[in-house]
């Protein structure tokens, strides 16, 4: 125990001087709170918009206007064929173009189908489902309007609407993005910081041949490698706290279950993060490559685990290898305690997949984690 | 404990791959001495000490220290040897006491205990006033003499000192080798590897390892009369001739320029002054001095590696 504490001690103190790092562990969270909560936003609205208007009538017009009034359309110039529709796209400077055909006005007049064009650019597919989706809502809404118009005009009554379908958001009515990000940021941010620091401390000792000092030492394997990543699960919970804190007071994301329950759970989270590290220490010669191989781990986490594209969009092979991911249960476990408020049996299912990964995790990196040399 | 050897290694040998890094080493440390492991770069000096520390499996041969079998035992072998390695490992982000601290604590130095003993080894190598540095921030002999205290806080019975004095000037390798003698002559077995000849002949019994194997041990007086080298500086009105002139001897091993003083090594059981004296006077060359020398560690570690190298260059006799 005297051992163990000393090398906990020794890595504090380090870690202490090392100004660098320890700036990078609390900055780092805050700098990408505030990135992904405040620049990432899936909810796409304000798009550049071009219209043709062959029409130019008091119906098109009022089209137009009723576009725009959603806010997801700016209009930002019109055009006068679909050449100059291909360029404004082209050179970036719309992404959507409305196209209202000649004698618009005169068939919805003469109470035919009017018909008008939303060319949309797919080149970015995110904003594609947004454009057409408002725009098809309001067409459709429209439509229901017009045609209660004309059955009053004709002195008919007005129809009952067939099926009404009522949809409600829960957890996050407002679909503010910060709050579904923040929780989830826990999970990366401690996937980031907790392999890539492990990894390099060990490596940092192996590069400068204080390992070799240790190993030679009465120093035990278990008492060397859990005092050197105590330090580590502390600044751990600290980020956590710190993200969970700040991700309140600035993106007010609320926390509806235990924060008790959600600590718990995060050490099996962190603890499967700090094996990877080792086992990673333990293939790695410099602490460039543990740096690399951290980084190389990290990419797939981001995009794979539903952190940033849901797990349901994903063909079969990447959600297996989502799976296999720690952070893939971890960001449930946490989205659901934090904004679901749900309960340990409530989020057990994506626990023990966790529990079982780190149970792997052990037993790879104690057998390659070895305390002799060669 | 009994007067038991510190050390026994029985044809210790270590394979990495195909090449043999150690082989067929055996060699014995008594308690108390200071035994010197001298080699090149390469040699095998770094293995055979890993393996005697029990951080490096043998792939053969045995070995006991300080009582434990270094393949089944290596833990308790730790818990009793002091090492020190080649680079000072030493936490240069920590200062002097901390490194201290840390090292007493690693070495199970009781905490009543570790206060006095850090001050002790604090006075006793000169650290009082750095006692606050940065140990990064230390000159190479200080550091040495930190990584020394380091790896003897803890009074243990055997030291491994793995080139301790590689890149540290003159003056602070004096001193260091002072430091050696006083820690030996309080009871602790030193064995301390070295490419330096000077420091060779500052232990008490040598060993020399050349490409993973043994070619002698004994003290430095009997490694070098083994040899039966005769040594002579010569001076004269032209060294290249004088050169030139000697090494048409048979018995020659070796000249070499020292400024203006030529100095030729020769094996040999007769006297062969009067020869050489002979040869120069043949090549017409004047002879302002020539004097009998000791031969030193390093002209028997010369000629060793010249006979080895003779032996591995003639081509081999089907076996």
């Amino acid at each position: 125990m005297t051992r163990l504490l000393a090398v906990a001690w020794k890595e504090l103190v380090q870690l202490r001087r090392d100004r660098m790092t320890f700036g990078m562990m609390v900055g780092i969270p805050i700098m990408q709170l505030l990135l992904f909560g405040y620049a990432i936003n899936t909810d796409v609205r304000h798009m550049p918009s071009v219209v043709y208007d062959q029409d130019r009538s008091a119906e098109s017009r009022d089209l137009v206007q009723r576009l725009i009034v959603t806010g997801f359309y700016d209009v930002v110039g019109h055009v006068e064929d679909y050449e100059q529709i291909s360029r404004a796209m082209r050179e970036g400077r719309a992404h959507v173009a409305v196209v209202i055909p000649p004698r618009f006005g005169e068939a919805l007049r003469s109470g035919k189908t009017a018909k008008a064009q939303l060319v949309v650019d797919g080149s970015d597919p995110q904003t594609v489902a947004s454009a057409t989706n408002t725009a098809v809502s309001l067409a459709a809404a429209r439509s229901i309007e017009l045609s209660a118009q004309r059955l009053a005009t004709r002195g008919q009554p007005p129809l009952m609407q067939p099926v009404a379908l009522e949809p409600t958001t829960w957890y996050n009515p407002e679909l503010k993005t910060a709050i579904y990000v923040v929780p989830g940021l826990v999970g990366v941010i401690l996937t980031m910081t907790m392999i890539m620091f492990t990894a390099m401390a060990i490596v940092r000792e192996r590069e400068r041949g204080t390992l070799e000092q240790l190993i030679v030492s009465p120093v035990g394997r278990f008492e060397l490698v859990v005092g050197k990543i105590l330090p580590y699960i502390a600044i751990g919970y600290i980020q956590m706290s710190l993200i969970l804190l700040v991700g309140r007071l600035i993106f007010q994301v609320p926390l509806q279950g235990s924060l008790a329950l959600l600590y718990a759970l995060a050490s099996a989270f962190i603890a499967a993060n700090l094996a990877l590290g080792l086992f990673f220490s333990t293939i790695a010669k410099t602490q460039q490559q543990a740096m690399q191989m951290s980084f190389f781990f990290l990419l797939p986490n981001i995009l794979l685990s539903g952190f940033m594209f849901p797990y349901e969009g994903m063909p079969r092979f990447a959600q297996l290898l989502a799976t296999v991911l720690p952070l893939t249960h971890f960001l449930r476990v946490v989205r659901g305690i934090t904004l679901k408020g749900a309960t340990f049996m409530e989020v057990q299912a994506e626990f023990t997949p966790l529990l079982i990964i780190l149970a792997v995790l052990l037993v790879l990196t104690s057998t390659r984690f070895s305390k002799k040399l060669g | 404990m009994t007067d038991a050897p510190a050390i026994v290694a029985e044809h210790l040998s270590r394979r990495f791959g195909a090449l043999w890094a150690v082989r067929d080493v055996s060699l014995t440390v008594q308690r108390g001495e200071i035994f010197g492991v001298l080699g090149p770069n390469g040699a095998g000096k770094s293995t055979t000490i890993r393996m005697l520390c029990g951080i490096l499996d043998p792939s053969g041969g045995k070995g006991t220290v300080v009582g434990f079998d270094v393949a089944t035992q290596s833990e308790r072998i730790k818990q009793n040897i002091g090492y020190m390695t080649q680079r000072f490992s030493l936490y240069e982000d920590l200062t002097v006491a901390e490194n201290l601290r840390f090292y007493a604590s690693i070495y199970g130095v009781s905490a009543r205990e570790r206060k006095q003993r850090i001050e002790e080894v604090l006075a006793a190598s000169g650290l009082l006033q750095r006692r606050d540095q940065l140990a990064g921030t230390l000159s190479g002999g200080w550091k040495q003499r930190v990584a020394l205290a380091s790896s003897t806080i803890h009074r243990p019975p055997l030291l491994f000192l793995d080139e301790p004095t590689a890149g540290v000037d003159p003056v602070s390798r004096r001193q260091f080798w002072d430091q050696i003698h006083v820690i030996a002559a309080q009871g602790t077995t030193v064995l301390v590897t070295t490419h330096y000849m000077d420091e060779a002949e500052r232990c008490h019994r040598l060993a020399f390892i050349f490409r993973g194997e043994l070619l002698a041990t004994g003290t430095p007086v009997e490694i070098v009369e083994r040899r039966n080298l005769q040594v002579f500086e010569i001076e004269t009105d032209d060294s290249i001739a004088t050169a030139e002139a000697l090494r048409k001897l048979p018995e020659v091993e070796e000249v070499n320029y020292f400024g203006h003083v030529t100095r030729v090594c020769l094996r040999a059981t007769n006297d062969l002054e009067a020869s050489l004296r002979a040869a120069l006077e043949r090549a017409q060359l004047h002879v302002t001095r020539c004097d009998r020398i000791r031969p030193s560690v390093e002209d028997a570690f010369v000629s060793m590696v010249r006979e080895d190298e003779a032996l591995r260059a003639k081509p081999k006799v089907a076996a």
